[in-house]
C-alpha cells in the first residue's frame, strides 16, 4: 500500500496524463492501473481535472469551422466507408455496386457514339467523293453531249443550202497553172446569199501572209465577195460570204491577207460560170 | 461511443459539438494565429477519426486521448520549419491585437471560479503547467530550462493538478 501510495505521489500519473512518458512507462502505468484500483481512481481523478482545466479555457471556434470540419470529416468517412460497407448486408452493397455500372455504361456508351461517328465521317467522306466523281462525268457528258448537239444543228444547217431549190451549186474549176484546184460554191439569187463549201475546198493551203479572195463578176465587173483562208484539215464548215443577188461568174484569186480592192488576175486559182 | 466506432456521421457531430471548444482552447494557447489553430484543429478531428479504432476505454478518457492528439499536432506545427518561416514574417504589434480580436474565451456559467483557480495555482505551478502542457515541454526539458531538479519539476507539477482537482471538487 505504501508502494502505491508513493507511485501515486511521484508525479507519474500526471506526466501519463500530459502524455510526458517513454513507452515502458506507458506500459508500466496502464500495468499498475489494472491492478490497483486505487491508481485508476486517482488517474481518473487526474484526467477528469485536466478535461475540466481545459473546458474552462475552451475557445469556441468560429461558426464555420464546424462545415469545414465535419465536411472534411464526411469525405474522409466515405473513403473509409468503402471498406467496412463490404461486409454490411444489401443496403450498403447497393450504394457501393451501382455507380460503377452507371460508370461502364456511360463509358460503353460513349464508346459507341465515337466508334459511330467515326464510321459516319469514313461513309460521308467516301461519299462525297463518289458524288464529286459523278459531278464531274455527267459534266463531261453534258459537254459531250453539247457538242454533239452543235454538230448535229451544224449538219442540218448544212443540208438545208443543199436542200433549198433556190440555191446553185456552181464548181469552180482549176486554171491552167492549178489544174488541180476545184471548189464549190452555193448560190441563191433569191435569198441573196452566196456559200462556200470548206469542206469540198481543194486549194493549197495559204501562207498566213495571204488569204484566197472570192469574186463575182456581175455585168464584166468583179466584185469583192469576201476573204476565207484554207487550213489543212478544216472542219466541214459552210462559210457565208458577202451578198449579191446576180452574178455571171465566180472566181477565186490569191491576195495578200485582208483582201484586194481589185483582183490580181494572175494569182486566180478557179473560176466558174453561173 | 459505439456510433463512433461504427463511423457515423451524427457520431462525428455530437463529437464536434462535445469537445471542439475545449480542444481549439487548449490549441489556440500553444497556437497563437487563429488561421493555423483552425488548420491544426481539423487535422486533429481528421487525425481522431482515422485513429479511433486505437483508443480503447480502459485506456484512459476520450478528452485525454484527444487532448494529447491535439497538443501533439499544434506542437508539432509550432516547431515545423514552415510555421517558423511564417512567424518571422509577421510583425509582433499586428500579432497582439489580432490574437486579442480573435480570444473569444468561453466562459461557461458553472466555471465562473476561473479566476479564483489562476489565484489559487502558485506562479511556479502556473509556470510548470503551462510549459509542459501549452509550450509542449517535456518535464526534463522544463528542468533544463527552470534549473530545477526533475524531482521538483514532477512534485510541482502534481501539485498544480491537485490544486485543479480540489478547485473542480
Amino acid at each position: 500500500m505504501e508502494d502505491i501510495k508513493a507511485y501515486i505521489e511521484s508525479g507519474i500519473l500526471e506526466l501519463y496524463v500530459l502524455g510526458d512518458v517513454s513507452p515502458d512507462e506507458k506500459l508500466q502505468v496502464e500495468e499498475m492501473a489494472s491492478k490497483h484500483p486505487a491508481i485508476k481512481t486517482e488517474l481518473e481523478d487526474i484526467e477528469r481535472s485536466m478535461e475540466l482545466y481545459a473546458a474552462e479555457n475552451a475557445v469556441e471556434p468560429t461558426e464555420h469551422m464546424r462545415d469545414r470540419i465535419l465536411n472534411s470529416l464526411v469525405v474522409n468517412l466515405a473513403d473509409d466507408n468503402n471498406f467496412p460497407t463490404k461486409a454490411k448486408p444489401v443496403k450498403d452493397n447497393v450504394v457501393t455496386l451501382t455507380p460503377p455500372k452507371q460508370n461502364n455504361f456511360y463509358k460503353y456508351a460513349f464508346a459507341a457514339c465515337l466508334a459511330l461517328l467515326i464510321a459516319s465521317v469514313v461513309v460521308i467522306i467516301s461519299i462525297s467523293n463518289k458524288l464529286n466523281d459523278a459531278n464531274t462525268q455527267l459534266l463531261a457528258l453534258n459537254s459531250t453531249n453539247q457538242h454533239f448537239a452543235n454538230t448535229v444543228k451544224f449538219m442540218d444547217h448544212q443540208l438545208d443550202v443543199y436542200r433549198d431549190t433556190t440555191f446553185k451549186i456552181i464548181k469552180l474549176h482549176g486554171m491552167p497553172k492549178h489544174t488541180s484546184s476545184t471548189m464549190m460554191v452555193a448560190f441563191s439569187p433569191v435569198k441573196k446569199k452566196v456559200m462556200i463549201d470548206m469542206a469540198d475546198l481543194k486549194l493549197p493551203a495559204n501562207d498566213k501572209d495571204h488569204q484566197y479572195q472570192l469574186w463575182a463578176l456581175v455585168g464584166g465587173k468583179p466584185v469583192d465577195l469576201g476573204v476565207f483562208d484554207k487550213i489543212s484539215g478544216d472542219t466541214s464548215d459552210m462559210k457565208e460570204m458577202k451578198s449579191l443577188a446576180l452574178a455571171q461568174a465566180f472566181a477565186v484569186t490569191l491576195e495578200p491577207r485582208g483582201g484586194s480592192v481589185n483582183p490580181t488576175m494572175d494569182q486566180m486559182m478557179v473560176i466558174g460560170t453561173f | 461511443m459505439s456510433a463512433l466506432k461504427n463511423r457515423e456521421k451524427i457520431a462525428v457531430e455530437a463529437l464536434y459539438d462535445m469537445y471542439s471548444s475545449s480542444l481549439f482552447g487548449v490549441i489556440s494557447r500553444i497556437i497563437t494565429d487563429t488561421a493555423t489553430a483552425e488548420d491544426v484543429l481539423q487535422e486533429t478531428f481528421v487525425k481522431i477519426w482515422h485513429s479511433f479504432s486505437s483508443y480503447s476505454t480502459e485506456k484512459g478518457r476520450l478528452f485525454t486521448w484527444m487532448v494529447n492528439i491535439a497538443r501533439h499536432l499544434a506542437i508539432d506545427k509550432l516547431r515545423s520549419k514552415d510555421f517558423k518561416n511564417q512567424n518571422k514574417n509577421q510583425e509582433l504589434e499586428n500579432n497582439v491585437t489580432f490574437i486579442d480580436e480573435q480570444r473569444n474565451t468561453v466562459y461557461k456559467p458553472e466555471l465562473l471560479g476561473i479566476k479564483d483557480l489562476v489565484q489559487t495555482l502558485k506562479p511556479e505551478q502556473k509556470l510548470i503547467l503551462e510549459l509542459v502542457y501549452f509550450k509542449g515541454y517535456t518535464h526534463v526539458e522544463a528542468a533544463d530550462e527552470l534549473g530545477i531538479p526533475l524531482g521538483t519539476i514532477k512534485t510541482r507539477l502534481r501539485m498544480a493538478i491537485l490544486q485543479l482537482r480540489k478547485h473542480f471538487n
